[in-house]
């Protein structure tokens, strides 16, 4: 199979909205060609650890230098088209329409199990030439998914859901089967892909998978109509969601995002590793005040998370805590098709055994969610309210019900989070967005009053509408004071609700505080900026709720 | 009388005007005397006491918006004279009846190019290169990452898009005068063998071109939603204003596609809406314009209608071409 399949594989998914019609073409795809190939392919499509080879900022100096091409011009041309590959495949066109050289096909496969690991041992003038030489042999067709492997940019709106829904499809199997053969690591190769497309299921073939997360949905009102007693509510902390994993003796600790994270977090793997019993635990790891009981901020996690071996002085620094909240499997027994009621009774049992039982002391890294008994839906509210004291975002609500299964199916667990705060701020600062949101001024910033001056106190890119996004940029453009590269300065005109969940003090920025997921929740065209907040009235909100 | 310095046309109230002739060039308010350069809306406006055009525009804004107008037709090439000034409209290749206009005075030319393309149409005249001292070119597309494809294999694309998909019934969306005219000529050159359908206004603008000698394809006036079974398989041309609201529902199981120069970009593409985006424009792309620069040989340029910045300041440090910009 040649480069080129892969090509139109692109263009085709590209090409259409219907998930259906996505469906049908991997299908095709799937089928007609070589399994090291499909495997590459789902490799880069689901995105799980593409590599990037060069940056893009890389391959536009190259083409600047390679071609003598200014790199103004190629920095203009890239605010518009918003993605590296892109541009310098647009502007190859230019450069090869006069093609002489040899055009030289070659495979998915050889691309990405030769040519590019090869790449990253060549010293610099090499690798120049190198891609300089694919450039002007590769078919042109083939320059854009070139460029896009190369910069580890491979996004096609093609999901992980989308790719097991096709291979499910494809072999006529059980979706829940393949989406958990597709957890964790994907390395391709034959092997992998023809585990994927396997008819037959083995039950060892996952022992080292996590299973499929079961996430929560967001709140929906009908559920008061339901008795308050057929739920279980927990706090939802904010920290990194995992699973557990013991079997055979071996213990995992697996993100929601797929990555394998035991050498970040070795005291917890030490410890739960002393367990007696074979399991798999579904539960939040949080960074924890000893002292007082609660949850750290994200931010320290935030601390642990990027330090692959962290010292012993940073362990006791940010002492982390994991809170399970599930039990999966017990001693290579599947739990999930069990209801949550009494996969808890379970999980208490087992909690107090391997407490009283293990030789190490594990409570002081191991314990299990509290759970929280409100009296009624109003009682349910006000515990909700309170959430900002200890920490945590809100509620999860989880119908006692309820059999574990995979993705984010409805009526089985809802999230149910406290209301954000909310300042009234004005724009003065808008960027230009990248990728789907090129050539759009789509990256806002807002500030707040201090005395007579606007101060910037927040970045927010969400929250628009596709028209509100279209009707703002052309206001932008229209009211420009200044240009710094990228960056426009406003006229302080345009008001805007912004939202978000947690405000701290921060040395970093200019207004003294940091505020989190902020985000824009309503175009306040009612407001002039006399109106919006003023610094004071953010602190006032900090000191609420510290 | 004009001082030396005083550029012969310049930027007023956001149009293109000749203070001496008190001529506007496609002004986007009612005034006195108005050259048209074509016969798209967004070059015409009602309300003028005067419009000047070539005849093919004339027929084209009559056929568009009634008689009711006051336009006086000229060929292309024939010089006439407003207030001294020497002014002849020349072919610019955009759709049929555009033209660049050029004025002559005091021995001193300028060229407007209007809308224009270099690419071949055989709907319309090819644009001729026209010599000046100061020439005001369009730049809607004028950075490098713009480069169009042939239009016969945009054609190809678009039949083995339909061909592909024989359950759909394929829409592709297009301005109804100039691009849906193009694409029906191209299309017919393909392999393709269905049915094509065109929405009334584009079925109107057919009628106009073939009574000015163009060779268009017959196309079938879509109007009885009752044969929308009979559909798949099969294209239809529609505006691009009903690609929004109800007007989609009277299809079942449909594709779709915009064909506009903008669609070379992805972002561009996947925000449009549209399922598939085909880069093919009546404008000129970056190499396009240089060539017209380079071949007007003018000494002094004016850029208008589109981002200017990088084209103005590749051609002054690359080129060294004397860009100037209007005051506004």
């Amino acid at each position: 199979m040649s480069l080129n399949k892969f090509s139109e594989l692109f263009v085709d998914l590209d090409s259409s909205k219907s998930t259906n019609n996505k469906i049908e073409v991997l299908k095709k795809y799937f089928l007609s060609n070589r399994p090291i190939d499909n495997s590459w392919t789902i490799y880069l499509l689901t995105g799980k650890s593409n590599k990037r080879f060069v940056s893009g900022r890389y391959l536009r100096d190259l083409f600047s230098e390679v071609y003598d091409y200014p790199q103004w011009l190629i920095d203009t041309c890239y605010l518009k088209v918003g993605d590296s590959a892109e541009v310098i495949t647009l502007l190859l066109k230019n450069k090869n329409a006069s093609q002489t050289k040899k055009i030289h096909k070659i495979s998915l496969n050889e691309l990405l199990s030769k040519i590019l690991p090869e790449l990253s041992k060549l010293n610099e003038e090499e690798k120049k030439l190198r891609i300089k030489k694919a450039w002007e042999t590769l078919p042109a067709e083939n320059h854009l998914t070139f460029n896009k492997i190369l910069t580890g940019t491979f996004r096609v709106g093609v999901s992980v859901g989308l790719i097991t829904k096709s291979i499910a499809k494809l072999i006529n199997i059980d979706e829940e089967v393949i989406s958990h053969r597709l957890m964790g690591d994907f390395k391709p190769s034959i092997n992998a892909y023809e585990f994927l497309v396997n008819r037959n299921i083995n039950l060892e073939e996952l022992n080292s998978k996590p299973f499929p997360f079961l996430l929560a949905n967001t709140f929906e009102d009908k559920i008061f109509k339901d008795s308050i007693n057929d739920f279980q509510f927990e706090w939802k902390y904010d920290g990194i969601r995992i699973q557990v994993i013991k079997r055979s003796g071996n213990l995992s600790l697996w993100t929601r995002g797929q990555e394998l994270v035991n050498k970040s977090f070795p005291e917890l793997v030490e410890k739960m590793s002393n367990i007696n019993d074979d399991f798999v635990l579904d539960g939040e790891l949080l960074v924890w005040n000893f002292k007082d009981q609660v949850a750290m901020d994200f931010s320290f996690m935030q601390k642990r998370i990027n330090r692959k071996s962290p010292t012993k002085s940073i362990q006791k620094k940010y002492p982390i805590i994991f809170i399970a909240y599930d039990l999966l499997e017990l001693n290579g027994i599947d739990k999930r098709e069990i209801k949550l009621e009494n996969r808890r009774i379970e999980l208490e049992k087992y909690f107090s055994k391997w407490q009283n039982k293990t030789e190490n002391n594990i409570s002081d890294i191991f314990k299990i969610c509290d759970l929280i008994y409100p009296k009624d839906w109003a009682d349910a509210l006000s515990y909700k309210k309170k959430s900002r004291e200890n920490n945590t975002e809100g509620l999860i609500i989880k119908k006692k019900s309820s059999i574990y299964t995979s993705g984010r199916k409805k009526g089985i667990w809802w999230k149910y989070k406290v209301d954000p705060m909310q300042l009234d701020a004005v724009l003065i600062y808008a960027k230009g967005g990248s990728g789907r949101r090129a050539g759009l001024y789509t990256d806002y910033s807002f500030a707040l009053w201090k005395d007579k001056e606007l101060i910037k106190f927040a970045s927010a890119y969400s929250g628009l509408t596709n028209i509100e996004i279209k009707e703002l940029d052309k206001w932008i453009r229209n009211n420009t004071i200044d240009k710094f590269g990228p960056v426009r300065s406003l006229k302080p005109e345009m008001v805007f609700e912004i939202s978000f969940e947690k405000i701290q003090i921060s040395k970093r920025h200019k207004s003294g505080i940091a505020v989190r997921f902020p985000r824009i929740t309503k175009w306040r065209k009612d407001k002039k900026i006399n109106d919006a907040d003023s610094l004071d009235n953010a602190y006032k909100l900090m000191r609420e709720i510290s | 009388m004009r001082t030396k310095e005083e550029n012969l046309i310049k930027y007023k109230d956001g149009n293109l005007y000749c203070e001496l002739a008190d001529i506007w060039i496609d002004p986007s308010k009612p005034v006195k005397r108005a050259l048209i350069t074509h016969a798209h809306f967004d070059h015409f406006t009602f309300g003028c006491e005067e419009y000047l055009s070539t005849k093919e525009t004339a027929i084209l804004i009559k056929k568009r918006v009634g008689d009711n107008v006051n336009i006086k037709p000229f060929d292309y090439g024939e010089e006439f004279k407003v207030n001294g000034i020497n002014i002849s409209f020349h072919p610019s290749g955009h759709i049929l009846g555009s033209s660049q206009i050029r004025f002559i005075f005091a021995g001193e030319k300028w060229l407007i190019t209007g809308d224009y393309k270099l690419q071949k149409d055989e709907t319309c005249k090819k644009y001729e290169i026209v010599k000046t001292d100061y020439l005001i070119s369009e730049c809607t597309f004028g950075l490098p990452i713009f480069k169009w494809d042939k239009t016969k294999n945009i054609a190809i694309d678009i039949s083995n898009w339909i061909t592909n998909s024989p359950d759909k019934t394929s829409l592709l969306f297009c301005y109804s005068l100039g691009k849906a005219q193009r694409l029906l000529n191209e299309i017919s050159k393909t392999n393709f063998e269905g049915n094509i359908y065109t929405h009334g206004s584009i079925h109107k603008m057919n009628d106009c071109y073939r009574q000015l000698g163009i060779c268009i394809k017959d196309t079938i006036k879509i109007e009885n939603k009752k044969k929308i079974d009979q559909l798949k398989g099969n294209l239809i041309l529609l505006p691009p204003s009903l690609s929004k609201g109800s007007y989609l529902k009277n299809f079942k199981n449909i594709q779709t596609a915009f064909a506009s120069g903008w669609m070379s970009i992805r972002a561009l593409r996947n925000r449009s809406g549209y399922d598939k985006g085909f880069a093919i424009s009546d404008h000129a792309d970056w190499d396009g314009i240089l060539e017209v620069v380079k071949k007007s040989e003018a000494k002094n340029v004016f850029f208008h209608h589109g981002d200017s910045e990088a084209l103005s300041k590749y051609l002054s440090e690359k080129e060294s071409i004397n860009v100037l910009f209007f005051e506004k």
